[in-house]
């Protein structure tokens, strides 16, 4: 992927005023006294606080497992929603069947689940992975299904003039026709995953960078809050770029991106 | 008796309110092999409904057509549909655009590049293969829609308004070289136009449809032959005439609402 130069505007310039000035205050309405520590933190105190805990190992191993939790429960998510959905796009049938069930559990706030899932799954591991799975998995699901369902009428007519059987019209033209809406899926559903394991580290975990988080509030450490959320929101962003990094590779050729 | 035979066909929608509303209402036509035949006639005359009807996309409410004397009864390779805005495959290249009927009909890999060089050749594509449909003009576009329907070698082609998304001057370098690949394969070609001047500069017979409920208005047969000079006196004759007689058609209808 080429970087494209950008030029810097008078807009960009007004921006980065804006960041600095707000670091600024942050940094003299700390350290002067006027705000407490307990409620803001300086931009310095942020960063030394950041440096000591990757420095001492301790972020490390719970950093690993937020990223494993992800992997796993997303992963899981992304396969079976996409697959759901072509199944449900090859045979309606299934989806008739299936829409019911997938929106009433769909309906269900995610959190509200939790005390189940620890219940059944326990507080490590196994809770987390599912309850990322269900964060994400819906959103993936009606992508596909929605994308499948948007498929122009004149691409159905080729293929219906060349013979093209049920399974090939779904594989090479509704399908490659829903990849937009598939991958809008996958981003949102990125950033849901990670909204997904941070609430369940905070509420009831071992390890992982919500239960990090969890504990610094505890100890009133909010310059270790601070850089918690800062680290979770980079950490998010550069989730949500990946997925768009691999739309990019899969689409760039025939579409603008 | 080989070409296209339409028999009697209807077509009744139901409208939003529940009524019966007469789209296309008895057309007879016998078109000949060989024979390139336009349907021209006011929008929203069914032109398109009776072509999709003959493609076998969509269902006549009454009557039948064959091909060859084999009765249609839903979308065959033998039918070839050229569409309005060549629908290609954005995500596929030319090169995979062109060669789509083949791949689904799974035919032979040496088959598919021969063809498909000659393909290209003969609508001027070559060089383009591997290129994608938006990095190509409309009317490169909608050149590959048309060798993707003809490298099927498909007994009928049938084409709905395709050079209609073109500016003038490529649809005037597009229909120069429709009547040379005409010439060349005398295939049978059911045209759908709302440009007159197209259907009479392309056309062995031109059919004129009446405003809904369409029925067969008029035909002109065209004998002037190809190449046609754009302004030759009988061409822009036939041209006039039919202008004429759309017009009387439309007061007609005018007389028809005032009862």
């Amino acid at each position: 992927m080429k970087a494209k130069k950008k030029k810097i505007t008078l807009i960009n310039i007004l921006q980065i005023i804006t960041v600095a000035a707000i670091l600024i205050y942050m940094q003299v309405a700390v350290k002067s006294g006027a705000i407490s520590k307990i409620f803001l933190a300086a931009p310095t105190d942020i960063v030394s606080e950041g440096v000591k805990i990757i420095s001492n190992g301790t972020l490390l191993p719970h950093f690993l497992i937020s990223v494993e939790e992800i992997l796993v429960g997303y992963g899981i998510a992304a396969f079976v929603g996409i697959s759901l959905g072509i199944i449900w796009t090859l045979f309606p049938k299934t989806e008739e069947f299936g829409n019911v069930f997938c929106a009433a559990i769909m309906a269900i706030p995610k959190v509200a689940i939790l005390p189940l899932l620890i219940l059944w799954f326990g507080i490590g591991f196994t809770s987390k992975v599912v309850l990322i799975f269900l964060f994400s998995v819906f959103t993936i699901l009606y992508n596909t299904v929605t994308g499948a369902k948007q498929c122009k009428d004149s691409y159905l007519k080729v293929a219906s003039v060349f013979e093209a059987s049920r399974f090939q019209t779904v594989f090479t033209v509704v399908i490659p026709s829903a990849l937009p809406s598939i991958f809008n899926g996958l981003r949102l559903a990125a950033a849901t995953a990670f909204t997904g394991v941070v609430f369940s580290e905070m509420q009831s975990a071992k390890a992982g960078v919500g239960y990090l988080l969890s504990e610094a509030q505890g100890l009133l450490n909010t310059s270790r809050v601070f850089f918690l959320i800062i680290l979770i929101t980079v950490m998010s962003v550069i989730f949500v770029k990946l997925i768009s990094l691999i739309e990019y590779s899969v689409c760039h050729k025939w579409r603008r991106i | 008796m080989p070409g296209i035979h339409i028999k009697n066909i209807s077509k009744t929608y139901i409208d939003g309110a529940g009524n019966p509303v007469d789209a296309i209402k008895e057309i007879n036509l016998d078109i000949k092999d060989g024979e390139f035949v336009s349907i021209v006639g006011p929008s929203g005359c069914g032109k398109s409904t009776l072509l999709e009807i003959v493609a076998g996309l969509q269902k006549q409410t009454a009557g039948e057509v064959y091909i060859d004397d084999k009765k249609v009864t839903g979308p065959s390779r033998d039918i070839g549909v050229v569409f309005q805005d060549a629908a290609l495959f954005p995500w596929k290249t030319i090169k995979k655009n062109i060669l789509y009927g083949m791949e689904i009909s799974k035919a032979p890999k040496e088959e598919q590049e021969e063809k498909l060089k000659s393909y290209l050749e003969l609508m001027n594509l070559t060089g383009f293969a591997d290129k994608y449909p938006s990095q190509l003009s409309g009317g490169m576009r909608q050149r590959a829609g048309i060798a993707r329907t003809l490298i099927m070698n498909p007994k009928v082609t049938l084409m709905d308004e395709p050079f209609s998304a073109v500016d003038h001057l490529t649809r005037c370098t597009l229909q120069e070289e429709l009547v040379r690949i005409h010439e060349k394969e005398k295939k049978t070609v059911l045209f759908v136009t709302h440009d007159i001047n197209e259907a009479v500069f392309l056309s062995d017979r031109v059919i004129l449809l009446s405003p809904r409920p369409s029925v067969i208005q008029n035909e002109y047969v065209i004998k002037t032959k190809h190449p046609r000079s754009r302004s030759d006196d009988y061409l822009v004759h036939v041209a006039a005439k039919i202008v004429a007689d759309i017009s009387r058609g439309a007061e007609n209808v005018e007389s028809e609402y005032m009862i």
